[in-house]
């Protein structure tokens, strides 16, 4: 028999208050190990989703299932919950509170029972990751915004969970910081680690989702492998949404469709070669 | 108050310990209060901002400005002292003029030894002394987390106002007026949200009550310390040399 899915979600469904429902009976499987990118228009329910991913909303309707069992709510399931799953959220002011970035990347290791000396090593670690060690003991508000954005993932990171969940996680950070961003996702990923990430870019999840699932209007519309969802133009375009880039590209030459930056320059260097 | 907190974020002596800038401030503070004013006063004074200005790394055109907000004041309590009123109008007294000169100095050197400690001690670590100190962890926290909190409503203040200054909001003192009640109804209840989401995102992180942070471990240092109180020893001998001689 197939071991159940690290995570699932079935039929779930949220209001907030006031009314406006959020997710409308929503399926969808987090598989082990996977880089799973949630795609879809603002709106769409991408953070109202990942909410319930370490049980910060509950649903209205429908359930979460850990490793095949419904997630439960008291305190100690929760607790236990939280250390399995990491979440960084969409503002890194939300998340940012301590008086310099180290203490606030150790909150979630000591939260974790660690020594202080194991504590130590985690948040240096994950400071260096993030390209954030030389400002470890700046105070947040004294920070840019892309350079918040990294101390928050720093905080989520140190925890090492086994679930990453991240919400827009390259917004707003420049192309070094996404491209560190992206080496310690790669590194997090090759270490076993499962990443859920929400975001508009399609790009972005072309390049480094195993799966995607489009959201609109509260459900996930399709979930599937990425080479094939996001090669999909129609489907795609019912999302509003273009596609990537280098797909468009690949398709435009009539071959292999390139994943990354470089194979694609590689593809069209051997075209020029060809031709010239 | 932000910018005596950024000069503290900033200063070289930010890390170290607590303790020793304390011993050397509150030290210098102490011989101000002691020393007779002239020259006393006026050596604490020098090593005060000779200290702030050129080991602790203050620019010393903000330290003139901090500076000079406390010293208004005395100079206002000073000019007290050295003017007499009476029937032929404003008068100078001589003795008062004395007094008022050693009450100008010895308040000046008061001021530039707290500086010492305050332009170089984030807010923060304050906090964390008196939580030493036996301040209750609770509160500690409650004062730690409400200080960070201030400059995110204020960082939205700023940005709420630019952008409704850029809207003509302030155009008028009638606008003017509508857009900054505006700009503080909206504060409130997105201060309440932002705390809601700040909950969310600490819970994410195994929050349970207890906001434990690693802090930075700073060692107080004894070839530190010996300087400091030789600095102090200096400064006594010297002043109470030059007043008795
Ligand atoms: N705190 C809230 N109170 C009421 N309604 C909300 C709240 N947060 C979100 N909503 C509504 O719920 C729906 C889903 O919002 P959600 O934030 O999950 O979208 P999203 O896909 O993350 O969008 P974005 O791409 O803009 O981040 C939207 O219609 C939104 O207006
Ligand atoms: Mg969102």
């Amino acid at each position: 028999m197939m071991p159940p899915p690290l995570l699932e979600a079935r039929r779930l469904a949220y209001a907030y208050v006031g009314g406006t429902a959020a997710l409308t009976g929503l399926d969808l499987t987090i598989a082990r190990g996977e880089r799973l990118a949630v795609l879809g228009p603002n709106g769409a329910g991408k953070t109202t989703f990942l909410l319930h991913l370490n049980g910060t909303l509950r649903p209205a309707g429908g359930q979460i299932l850990l490793d095949g069992r419904p997630a439960r709510y008291d305190r100690a399931s929760l607790a236990a919950w939280r250390r399995r799953v990491g979440l960084v959220l969409q503002d890194p002011d939300d998340q940012l509170f301590a008086p310099t970035v180290a203490e606030d990347v150790s909150f979630g290791p000591l939260n974790l029972g660690l020594s202080d000396d194991e504590t130590r090593v985690r948040v240096e670690d994950a400071l260096k990751a993030m390209g954030m060690d030389a400002l470890a003991g700046r105070p947040p508000h004294m920070l840019s915004f892309g350079q918040k954005k990294r101390a928050a993932i720093a905080g989520a990171v140190a925890m090492r969970p086994e679930l990453l969940v991240l919400d827009e996680p390259t917004a707003g950070l420049d192309a070094a910081g996404a491209a560190a961003l992206l080496t310690v996702l790669e590194g997090l990923h090759a270490a076993g680690t499962t990443l859920v990430f929400a975001t508009h870019d399609v790009d972005f999840a072309w390049a480094w989702a195993d799966t995607v699932a489009l959201f609109e209007g509260g459900t996930v519309t399709v979930q599937g492998k990425a080479e094939t969802v996001l090669a999909d133009r129609a489907m795609l375009g019912r999302a509003n949404m273009p596609l990537p880039l280098l797909a468009e590209l690949g398709m435009a030459a009539g071959g292999r469709l390139p994943r990354r930056r470089a194979e694609a320059v590689d593809l069209f260097r051997a075209m020029a070669g060809r031709d010239g | 108050m932000a910018s005596i907190d950024r000069l503290a974020q900033t200063s070289p002596w930010r890390t170290l310990p607590l303790a020793e800038k304390a011993l050397l401030a509150l030290g210098l503070l102490l011989l101000a209060l002691v020393l007779p004013p002239w020259p006393g006063g006026a050596i604490v004074l020098a090593v005060a901002a000779a200290t702030a200005i050129g080991l602790a790394g203050i620019p010393a055109a903000q330290w003139l400005a901090i500076f000079a907000a406390p010293f208004g004041f005395v100079l206002t309590g000073a000019a007290t002292l050295a003017l007499g009123w009476d029937s032929g109008g404003f008068r100078f007294l001589p003795d008062g003029a004395v007094a008022a000169l050693a009450m100008v100095l010895r308040s000046a050197a008061a001021v530039s030894s707290l500086l010492l400690l305050s332009l170089t001690t984030p807010a923060t670590d304050f906090v964390r002394g008196a939580q030493r100190l036996g301040l209750p962890p609770e509160l500690a926290e409650t004062a730690l987390a409400t200080y960070g909190f201030l400059f995110i409503l204020q960082d939205t203040a700023t940005a709420m106002h630019a952008s409704q200054a850029a809207r003509l909001g302030y155009d008028g003192p009638g606008r003017a007026l509508r857009s900054l009640g505006g700009l503080a109804a909206a504060l409130l209840p997105r201060a309440f949200e932002r705390a809601r989401r700040l909950e969310t995102g600490l819970a994410a992180r195994g929050f349970d009550g207890r906001l434990r942070v690693l802090a930075a471990a700073r060692t107080i240092s004894p070839i530190r310390v010996s300087a400091i109180l030789a600095t102090l020893a200096s400064v006594a001998g010297t002043g109470l040399w030059a007043a008795w001689r």
